[in-house]
This record gives C-alpha cells, structure tokens and sequence, in this order.
C-alpha cells in the first residue's frame, strides 16, 4: 500500500523535499568551510569531488549494475573540456557572453553526456565482464590520447589551468556559479567576513607554526622565495584583486610546475606509476603544497607587510576554501540530481533491469535504453567532477585521470555502499581520509616510505575483497541491514 | 617495405607474451566463467619474485621455475579466498573482487619491492641478429620466448584434448552438472584451471620482463592487450587467445613503429571496440558476450 | 538396493518433498508419476546428490548417502541422467561417453564402452561427431550411456520423455528395461507421461505435491481410474 500511495503522490512533493535537504546540507557544508582550517578544506574540495564523481558510479555500478573502470577516463573527458574552453575562448560563441567558468562546467558536463552517450551504446550490449574490459580500456586509453595530440592536450606534462578565480571571495562566487543556493548573495557576504575576521585571529596562531614545519620542510627548495614574491606582489595591489588574482595563476603556473615536480617525485618515491588510486594523494599533496605557498606563508614571513595581509583576509579569499565552495556546489547540484533520479521512477527502472532485463522488457522498459540513461547520467557527473579536480589542482594532465583514478572510484563505492548515494559519499571521504591516515600512523611510527605509500592501497585492495565477500552492501548497507534486523525487515544487501 | 618486415619481426615476441596472457585469462575464464582481471597484477608479483631469485641466484631457469610454482600457487589462493567465496551469489561482485585483488597486489609488490622500475637481465643475448648483411629486429632472447610460447601452447594444446584431468577441465568448464554427475571432482579442475592459469601467466611475465623494465604497475597495459586478444579470440578458444594474442602484438609493434607506442593503447581500444560491437562472442567463440 | 525413509526437501519455505518413502529393487523399472511440481525432479536431485535433504535418510545397498558429494554417489553405483539433454554438446559422443567413467580403470571403461555402443549402436557410428550435431533421441541416448559409462548398480531417469517423439521414448525405455532385467540393475523412472512410463515398469509410485498418493505394481496404478483423473490428468 505504502508503494501505491508513494506513486501517486505528486513528484513535486518529494523533488521540494530533496532540495531543502540538499540545501540544509550545502548551508551546513558552507559554514563547515569557513571554520575550518585551510587544510582541511582542501580535503573537503576533495571529498566533494570524489562524492561528485562516485553519485554516478552509485548509479551506473550499484543500481544499474555495470562494472565500469572507465568513469576516470570520463573525469578526464570533462577536465579536458574545462581546461580548453576556459582557456581558449573568451567569449561564449554565437551568445557572445563573458566566458566564466560556470559556462566551462556546463561544457564540460554537455562533454561528459556526449561521450557518456556514444560508451553506454556500445556498453550497453555488453555482458559484466566484457563491459569491465572495454572500460578498463578506456581507462588506459584516453589518458593516452593526450599524448596523440600534444599541442592540443599538452602531452604528458598536460595544461596549466588559469582558473577565473573571482575577486571578492565568497560573494563573487556565489554569482560566478551561477548558486541556486536560497541564501542571497549580499546575504552570505556580511556573516563571511565576520567568520573571516574571526577566523583571521585564530589563523595567525594554528597556521604559524604548521606554516613554520612546512617551511622547514620546503626550506631547500627554492619555491619559498618564489612565493612570497608571489605574495607580496599580488596582495599589495589590494584593490585590484581580480586581475591580480589572474597573475596569480599565471605565476603560480610556475610555482605548481615545482609543485608538479613534487608529485612526480613523490609519485616516483611511493608507487612508481601507481598514481592511479592516488588521484587522491595527488590532489592532497598538491593541496598542502598550495597551502604553503598561499596561507601559511603569510604568516611566516616577516617581510609582508601587514596591512598586506589584513587586506588579503578581508577580502575573505582564500584558495582552498574557494576551491571547497566550489567542489561543494557542484556536489550539491549532482546530489540533488541524482536524488530525484535514484529515488524516482528512473531509479526503479535502472534496478528493474539490473534485477532482471528480460522482465523488465516484457513491462515495456528498453533494457538497452535504461543501461544507457545510467551510463550517461554517471558520465555527465564524472565529466562536472573533473572540471572540479581540473580546478582544485589547476592542471589537467593524463597521469592524474589514469587507471588509478578510475579504480579508487571503483574502491570508494564499493567500500561505501554500490548502491546507495549515501554510500557513495561515505566511500568519498574514505578514499581522502585512509591515506592521511596511514601517513599519521606511518609519521608517528617512522615507517618507510615505500610502506607507507602503498599501504592506503593495499588496504583498498584487501578491504575492497573483504567487503565484496562479507558485507556487499558496503558500508551503507551493512549499517542498514542492523537496523532492518532490529526492526525485523529483510532485504536484500544490494537492494 | 624493409621498415615493414621489421616492425612485423619485432611484433612477433611481444605477441607471444600477449598471448601468454591471453591464455591465462581464457584459462581461467574456462574453468569458473569469469575473467580475472588481477591475472596480470598475479604475474607481475611472480616476475618480481622470479627477479630476485635471479638477482640472488644467477640462476634464470631456477628463477623461472620459482615463478611459475609461484604463479600456481598464486592462482589457487586467489581462487580459494576470493573466487569460490564469492562466485555464484554475485556476478558484479566477482569482477570487483578480482580488482581489489589486483589493486592489492600491485601494493603489496610495491611495499615489498618498491616502486622504482627494476631490469630484468635475459638469459641469453637480447640485441638483434646479424644475418645476410644486416641486423635484424629478432634477438636470440626474442627466439627463446617465442619457443617457449610455442612449447607452452602445444603443452596445453595435448593436456587438453588427449589427457583425462583435460577432458575433466573441459567438461567441468562448459557443464559443472554434468561432470559432477559424471564423477568428475569438479572443484579439484577448478583449482587446476586457475593454477595452470597462474603458471602460465607467470611464465608470461617473466619472459616479457627483459623486453623493459618492471615496475607494480608495468603489466596495467598488457592486461589490457591481453583482454582484447582473449575476447577477439572468443574468452573461450585456447587457439584464438593465441592467434590473437601473437595478432596483437604484431599490430601493436606496427602502429607503435610508423607512429608512436604511445599510440597502441588507443588502437587496442579501437580493436576491442570494433570486435566488441561487430563480432562480440570472438572469432572462435560460441557464446553470447551481450546481454541483450 | 535403493530406499528412501521419511525423506523431505526443503527450498526456503517451500516444501517440495515431505516424508517421502520409497524403494527400489534390483533387476526392475520402477516409476515415479506425477504432474508437474510434484517433487520428482526434487527426489532425483535429492538422490544424486545435487540437493541435500533436510531431513530423513537415504540408503543404498544398505549404507546412509544423504548429503553426500554427487560425485561420490556416481561413483559409488548410482548414476543420474538428469532432465533435458544432459550431454555436453561441445564435446565429441565418443568424450562424452568417456567422461562417464574418467574415474575408473581403463580396462572397466571398456568394457563398459562395448555395452553402451551394442546397447545404442548410433552412438558408436557418431563417435568422433560433436554432440550438439545429434538429434534429441540420439543425445538422450547418449545422455543415458554417459551414466551406464560408471557401471551403475542403480539408474535415475529424469523424464526421458520430454520433448521426444513417443516412438523414440517407447524405444529407449524398452531397452533400459530389458538392460534393467538382463543386468540385475535397478533403474527409477521418473515421468510425467506416466502411460509409457507405467507400461515399462513393475512398480508404480504416484506423487503429489511432495507426497506418495499411492504405490504398488504398474498395472494396478494405470487401471485405477479415479487415480488417473485426480493426479495424473487423463
């Protein structure tokens, strides 16, 4: 009965509900950003974009059931499409509009649904293991791609992004994205500079000696000096913060490229060419290097001079809280979208197939139609999730969209819950967290690196088996079974 | 046409070791019906085992020997904390496993081993022949492996079709029921596919080591070869697995010759692709790979 | 030879076979009849091995062999051909035949070999052909020669029946009765065409819905007409 009347309620009911919840979490994820280190938020701009990424793999793995290892490939697919459109156009062509990045996502998505469109036909027809297969080339293929087209995709070395960074922090950012957020622009102004101001006092302490470890430990490295030249030059300007914001980019061009060389050193340290799970180590390295070379050093410099920094901070940018916001918006939207499509008719349609196509068919539902849907929608938001890595690492490059990235997709929803958004959200923050894990514990014990930087993998691997064979509902759906089971349900653990 | 025949002679070792690889997933695949993506992450753990064998040793027979013990016994562990637990409740899971499994591995041989990219040394001369006037793109080590491919393939080749534990393999393969019924130990021809499987993709391994380096992640792209040549071939043709495999590494060879080896991931993806949506149930195979 | 006590089956909640006795002696047919979703295929998976009871016991030659491995089971003496065509087509008839007693002496398999091919001369004459190039009388006779390959003291036939012409049927059943009273083996038919099958055996056994209605000599079961009309639908 519960069902029946659920059909007929009016969809508008339940689509209002999923957006005050989305909103609700957005807001709270927003206040989350402004509070928390820096740091930190560089983290969560990861979290937000793995979930991004893993709503599609909820939907094309769990409910459609699809083994695909092709969705970093897709990632790539949007990243690239960021990275040339906000790169080579200025204008929107025919509108003839300012190009921002809101249209580079939006491209990057139409990328996205494009490829999806022309893989999920050909997946479609395929059977489990043939599918796996075909993504798994797709996995190795397209990243190879770039380096077919040099000029063009940068080759191995990939393309320095010049992300349009807003001035103004926050409420500039509310605008650029384009947020369908309820809360106003000059709304999240005034409280945002408040927490800023606050939140400025507490920096000053927590980041200075965390600046001043990392310092010691980028002392040898010429990238301090660059820096804070950097630094000094840009946040002088003061008002002019837009166009100084641009040079930043440009110049940290130079500084990333050092920092890209830390991530092959690190990279060639650790695993060799096992960047692949390590899409997040990447990110986070990249990240805390970042971190260096903008927050901190503020800090530890004497030589900034402080109305320097007092206007910096007011100005309320910050790069990784930026970078957060931004990762979070679009996770927001994706999740919205996925929400009313797994718990709508399309989710039922998806599971009805997966469950079993012939009877699905008999109902009148296109098997091949519903497979393809799935591979499509988890195309577009692999493709939107990209165009977000292209900006928390402000680089596209091939080794960043490898095998790795695909499998620690694979990984994280599995691990999560296949089935669940939920899970896939939990499964996210999983893959971000168990390597800063294992490099606490491997700090405090002074293991090897070699240990240390295979260990987060190893666990994935082993975890990954141990879930499929224990507890297929991940995570998600184990914690579900407990709760059935103290209510007396059954169900089943994928569905 | 000189470029030509030398692209094609120095496709031919390439080919063997992908066909090697092939093999072992058409093993595999006969035995329990699932493709075992962690194959080559098995054979990549063995190869490092078979290089320091060799590196403490000097002995390459030992350490190959070493290897394919090792493969098979890698084969069986997998297949007994991994493939029979999970196999017939949950399809989608199995395939996941077998990626946990490789993903695993790869860590564990770059915890052991490290990541650095280690040489292999070939047991005998790795530069090419000098013959009538010219030298040309086939090595002395380049006609071990591929005598070694073909001693391997007529091996299994008569274990198959004229032995009874093939004839059980076999029956086990396409009807598990019947060949119960038939008072063959169904489970025990499991456990011997997947360990003739792991030696063989053992013996692959340590016989393309020499061609480059070695490193956790080195074989990621000869799985994908070797996933296209086993499917063309039809997953269940032990022929086609070779004919298609050797087929792959000659056009591999070619495109990486007149354009770039950058390149032949992409033509695998092509190749797999076209089969995929032309012919799907392979060149020798009789099954169906789409669902709908 | 063969005897079942209290047998029952369980899938789930479903009960398929509940308290099942049932014997069956040497050097006869017996026949097991009863509609569709009676239990039959249940009590012959049951017996191989394919199916473990749930309870109640099933001994033969006098030794408990519930819950045992089908493939200790076949090897022990009782040997099942399953419902359909139980061949493996893509091997050759001369492999699959083979198969049968893989795990005997090769001296035994021979000998085996020879009756099967007198018993079913076809099959000799298609030796090295794919199974799946037979027609289904052949294969049925192949699936049947598999399982004498182990030199069985006791046969399980699944509705050889089904989908064969009546002649072919008529044919095959003949002869593994008159094998069955030649070779003192003790063979259990199960059938939904419970006429041809009960024109074969000696005993009959009718089955509904997982309990015997009624057993006793074949003749008696096909002329009890209120029998006919309640379980067996002519």
């Amino acid at each position: 009965m519960n069902n029946v009347k659920n059909l007929r309620t009016f969809p508008g009911n339940r689509i209002i509900w999923h957006a005050v919840i989305v909103g609700i979490v957005w807001l709270l994820l927003l206040v989350l950003n402004n509070n928390i280190d820096p740091l930190y938020s560089s983290y969560l701009a990861l979290v937000a974009m793995y979930a991004t990424a893993m709503f599609g793999m909820t939907i094309l793995v769990g409910l459609s059931g699809q083994v695909s290892l092709g969705n970093g490939a897709l990632m790539a697919v949007g990243g690239y499409v960021f990275a040339l459109t906000s790169m080579n156009w200025q204008t929107v062509p025919i509108i003839g509009w300012q190009w921002n990045a809101v249209w580079s996502m939006a491209f990057a998505g139409l990328g996205g649904i494009l490829i999806g469109g022309i893989i999920g036909g050909l997946a479609a027809r395929l059977r489990g293991p043939y599918l796996a297969g075909l993504t798994l080339g797709l996995a190795v293929g397209v990243p190879a791609i770039t380096n077919r087209f040099p000029e063009l995709l940068g080759g191995e070395n990939g393309l320095m992004l010049s992300v349009p960074y807003p001035a103004g922090g926050y409420a500039a950012l509310d605008s650029a994205l384009g947020s369908s957020s309820d809360s106003s622009s000059d709304g999240t102004v005034d409280p945002n500079s408040a927490v800023e101001e606050d939140q400025y006092a507490e920096l000053d302490l927590s980041e200075f000696e965390q600046g001043a470890d990392l310092d010691a430990d980028l002392a040898p490295e010429d990238l301090l000096t660059d820096d804070d030249l950097l630094t000094e030059e840009d946040f002088g300007v003061g008002d002019q913060l837009t166009d100084d914001d641009l040079l930043t980019e440009e110049d940290f061009g130079v500084g990333d490229q050092l920092t890209d060389g830390d991530l092959l050193t690190d990279e060639d340290f650790g695993t060799g060419t096992d960047l692949g799970i390590d899409g997040g180590d990447l990110g986070t390295d990249l990240e805390a290097d970042l971190d260096v070379g903008v927050g901190t050093d503020l800090g530890t410099d004497p030589a900034v001079d402080l109305t320097g920094i007092t206007d910096a901070f007011d100005s309320g940018f910050i790069i990784e809280r930026w970078q957060a916001s931004m990762a979070i918006a679009v996770a927001c939207l994706v999740a919205f979208a996925a929400l009313n499509l797994v718990r709508g008719r399309q989710g039922r349609v998806w599971k009805a197939v997966r469950d079993d196509p012939v009877a699905a068919a008999v109902v009148g539902i296109s098997p091949s139609g519903s497979k393809i849907s799935a591979f499509i929608v988890s195309s577009l938001f692999a493709a939107l999730a990209g165009a977000v890595l292209a900006q928390i690492l402000t680089l596209v490059a091939p080794g960043a969209f490898g095998l790795g990235l695909s499998l620690s997709l694979l990984v994280g929803i599995v691990l999560g819950g296949r089935s669940s958004l939920l899970g896939a959200i939990l499964g996210a923050l999983l893959l971000v967290w168990l390597p800063e894990l294992v490099d606490g514990l491997s700090g405090d014990r002074g293991w090897p690196e070699q240990i240390t930087n295979n260990a987060p993998n190893l666990l994935y691997g082993l975890l990954v088996v141990a879930v499929v064979l224990a507890a297929p509902g991940g995570l998600t759906g184990t914690v579900r079974a407990w709760i059935d089971k103290g209510r007396g349900k059954t169900r089943s653990p994928l569905s | 046409m000189t470029n030509f025949i030398d692209y094609l002679l120095g496709g031919f070792s390439n080919g063997a070791v992908i066909a090697l690889m092939a093999l072992a997933l058409v093993l595999v695949w006969r035995s329990t019906r699932m493709v075992n993506f962690a194959q080559v992450g098995q054979a990549m753990f063995t190869t490092y085992v078979a290089l320091t064998i060799q590196q403490s040793t000097g002995n390459w027979v030992l350490a190959l020997l070493v290897a394919i013990g090792a493969g098979a016994i890698l084969g069986v562990i997998v297949f007994f904390l991994v493939i029979r637990p999970v196999k017939n409740s949950d399809s989608t899971g199995a395939i996941i496993a077998t990626f946990g499994v490789l993903i695993a591995l790869q860590a564990g041989a770059g915890m052991i081993w490290g990541g650095d990219p280690r040489g292999f040394i070939p047991p005998v001369d790795n530069a090419g022949l000098e013959f009538a006037g010219r030298i040309w793109p086939i090595s002395p080590y380049d006609i071990l492996v591929l005598s070694a491919t073909a001693a391997l393939v007529i091996g299994l080749t008569l274990l198959f079709t004229k032995t009874s534990l093939g004839l059980s393999m076999r029956a086990s393969a396409f009807n598990p029921e019947v060949a119960r019924l038939s008072g063959v130990r169904v489970n025990r021809m499991l456990i011997s596919g997947w360990a003739i499987a792991g030696a063989t993709g053992a013996i692959g391994g340590v016989l393309i080591a020499p061609a480059s380096t070695i490193s956790p992640n080195s074989f990621d792209i000869l799985l994908v070869f070797a996933f296209t040549a086993a499917v063309i071939g039809g997953l269940d043709s032990l022929i086609g697995a070779v004919t298609f495999g050797i087929g792959t590494g000659l056009v591999i060879s070619l495109v990486s010759g007149y354009s770039d080896s950058g390149n032949a991931p992409i033509v695998a993806l092509v190749l797999l692709a076209l089969n995929l949506l032309l012919k799907p149930d392979g060149v020798f195979g009789h099954h169906g790979a789409r669902s709908v | 030879m063969l005897e079942t006590v209290d047998l029952c089956v369980s899938f789930g909640a479903v009960k398929a076979l509940s308290g099942m006795n049932l014997t069956v002696p040497r050097g006869e047919v017996t026949a097991v009849i009863g509609a569709n979703g009676a239990g039959k295929s249940t009590l012959m998976r049951a017996l191989a091995g394919l199916v473990t009871p749930q309870s109640g016991q099933v001994l033969f030659d006098g030794r408990s062999i519930a819950g045992n491995k089908p493939e200790d089971i076949v090897r022990n003496g009782l040997a099942l051909v399953p419902e359909g065509r139980s061949t493996i087509p893509e091997l050759t008839v001369e492999e699959n035949l083979r198969l049968g007693g893989l795990w005997r002496e090769k001296s035994d398999r021979g000998a085996s070999k020879n009756l099967v091919f007198d018993l079913f001369p076809i099959l000799g004459e298609r030796a090295s052909m794919r199974a799946d190039t037979l027609s289904g009388g052949e294969r049925q006779q192949l699936a049947i020669g598999r399982a004498l390959m182990s030199d069985p003291k006791c046969l399980l036939l699944d509705e050889p029946s089904l989908g064969l012409a009546p002649l072919i049927v008529t044919q095959i059943l003949e002869l593994v009765s008159r094998l069955a009273k030649e070779t003192n083996l003790a063979v259990l038919l199960v059938e939904q065409n419970a006429v041809t099958a009960l024109r074969v055996a000696t005993t009959g056994v009718v089955l509904n819905l997982g309990e015997v209605v009624k057993s006793g000599p074949a003749h008696e079961i096909s002329s009890d007409e209120e029998l006919r009309h309640a379980y067996l639908g002519y």
